[in-house]
């Protein structure tokens, strides 16, 4: 019997997708965007959720929450003393605790930050080719001193006692900081913390872009985790990174062009409530009580701190 | 590339805060003119698109992936001074938000990645791209901008942790703030981002401004620009 099926039917399927052809599997740079937008959207809701929490830190106006976090970050930044370093931890660790925040969570991350920037990049300095002084421990000795160019190693390497204090304040004071940072944002609004910058000068217009890229940043994390997904879910196999870098800036442009639309009826918006290119956002609340005690409270404690 | 806090003496972080201010006081009214009654939207919406590029993660040779800092592909896209606003409204986002760089150090960080480094970008790159719109010499262009801005800005971090034994430390040479001299910060900062952050940076630049080339070429600030000068 005559054969009749259509002779391209016939031909051994030659064309396979692009995507089988490439010899490596390349899907971690979908996997590592689709984590930092998790952890972007999970920040902003972490953060929303426990500012919302009715406590007494919570309730303290964000001005005041402004002004004691400069004046704070501004005395843990010059605090020289490991002790005075020591004590100011301890009491970040009690407002953690009035506060009622999650503090196994809040902590991971500070320990997470302070030990990348303050440990391991800093720990080099505890030897005594960076930081002179008395070894404490001996890591390695050489047959004589080495110089080249502005460099000079020493006949013997170790850690010293003076690098060990380097390391430690820097450690704390990096801890110190983010903690006290993440108390007030985390327990503050971001749109009233944002709005407080006023007491700063900062210009209205300024603080409105804020606050609206803060808004964007919310719903364009959302949009790449679901294109991103459904990407993901449409892709197998071996993907030359031709094709990767074509999917990805394809997916740039998108976004691009999605905040451009959203941006657009932002406007309209605005416009349709009567803005004409002036921003005049609310005036500040009347401080209570509780602000004047919390205010009296860090400012006597740092000026302790500081002759401590 | 984001200072943290306890890097920078109150000597260097009050200044740069104070140079930053003026900076995006500058900006603000630039961009009011060019933008109108829509530069807020228009600049929230370009900080958001900016903090959203740093999350994009693109293979590059070498078998890894990275993303870039964003300076320079928002200079080429939205012009240098609004590339300045919206950069500093990621990293401020960035720094209360997200713990990523101080918030002693948000002056140096804005300083260093939203005013140094989208200017050096946006300059190298009309420097290179010489009025055309061919591709290759587009792409050069971009790869350049991206590079040398970011390696530029990585010196000029360097230098400001590299001051810090020098201007504040103890009687017997403790280091209070970052410990590393000049002779250590700058060719650490200057060898990693020459040889890889670079790299990286110029690749995810000529890779965006590509495709935008290709999709909507007017999206691109730096070819508007251009042809309205012309």
């Amino acid at each position: 019997m005559e054969n009749k099926i259509p002779s391209y039917l016939l031909q051994p399927v030659n064309d396979q997708p692009e995507f089988q052809k490439a010899k490596r599997a390349r899907l971690s740079f979908l996997d590592k965007t689709i984590m930092n937008t998790a952890s972007a959207v999970k920040s902003i809701y972490v953060q929303a959720e426990n500012a919302s929490k009715e406590n007494v830190i919570q309730r303290i106006n964000p001005y005041v929450k402004l002004i004691v976090m400069i004046y704070s970050i501004f005395i843990i930044s010059i605090v020289s003393h490991l002790e005075a370093q020591l004590i100011i931890t301890i009491f970040i660790f009690s407002l953690f605790i009035i506060a009622r925040l999650k503090i196994f969570r809040v902590y991971k991350k500070i320990f997470f930050l302070a030990t990348i920037f303050g440990f391991i990049v800093v720990l080099p300095a505890s030897l005594n080719i960076i930081t002179p002084g008395k070894i404490i421990f001996n890591i390695i000795t050489i047959n004589k001193p080495l110089h080249f160019w502005i460099y000079t190693i020493p006949q013997n390497i170790g850690f010293t006692e003076n690098g060990f204090k380097v390391v430690s304040l820097i450690f704390l004071r990096i801890f110190n900081s983010v903690s006290f940072a993440m108390l007030i944002v985390f327990t503050t609004s971001f749109p009233s913390f944002i709005k407080s910058f006023k007491i700063l000068g900062v210009p209205d217009t300024f603080m409105m872009i804020i606050s609206l890229a803060y808004k964007y940043i919310f719903i364009l994390s959302r949009i790449i985790e679901e294109t991103y997904f459904a990407l993901k879910s449409r892709l197998s196999g071996n993907i030359k990174n031709s094709r990767i870098r074509e999917l990805v800036s394809g997916r740039i442009f998108f976004i691009f062009k999605k905040s451009m639309l959203i941006y657009e009826n932002t406007y309209y918006a605005m416009v349709s409530r009567g803005y004409q290119g002036k921003v005049l956002l609310h005036s500040r609340k009347k401080l209570s009580s509780i602000d004047f005690v919390a205010l009296i409270i860090i400012v006597i404690l740092g000026i302790w701190i500081i002759y401590l | 590339m984001h200072i943290p806090d306890g890097y920078l003496s109150p000597q260097t972080y009050i200044p740069l805060f104070g140079v930053f201010i003026s900076a995006a006081a500058i900006a603000i009214k630039k961009v009011k003119n060019e933008v109108s009654a829509r530069n807020i939207p228009y600049l929230g919406m370009a900080a958001a698109f900016s903090f959203i590029i740093m999350m994009f993660n693109l293979p590059v040779p070498g078998g890894t992936t990275g993303h870039a800092v964003g300076s320079a592909v928002i200079a080429i896209i939205f012009g240098p001074w609004a590339a300045m606003l919206a950069v500093s409204v990621a990293l401020i986002i960035q720094a209360l938000i997200f713990g990523d760089g101080g918030i002693t150090a948000i002056g140096a960080n804005c300083f260093n990645m939203a005013v140094f480094m989208p200017f050096t970008a946006y300059y190298i790159f009309k420097l290179f791209s010489k009025n055309t719109s061919g591709k290759s010499r587009v792409s050069f262009a971009a790869f350049i901008s991206g590079y040398l801005s970011l390696v530029m800005a990585a010196i000029l971090t360097a230098g400001e942790l590299g001051i810090q034994p020098l201007i504040a430390s103890t009687p017997d040479g403790k280091a209070l703030y970052c410990p590393y001299d000049l002779s250590i910060a700058v060719p650490a900062m200057a060898i990693e981002h020459m040889l890889l952050f670079g790299i990286v940076e110029g690749i995810i630049t000529a890779i965006i401004v590509n495709y935008f080339l290709k999709t909507e070429p007017t999206l691109i600030y730096a070819f508007r620009n251009r042809d309205k000068n012309k």
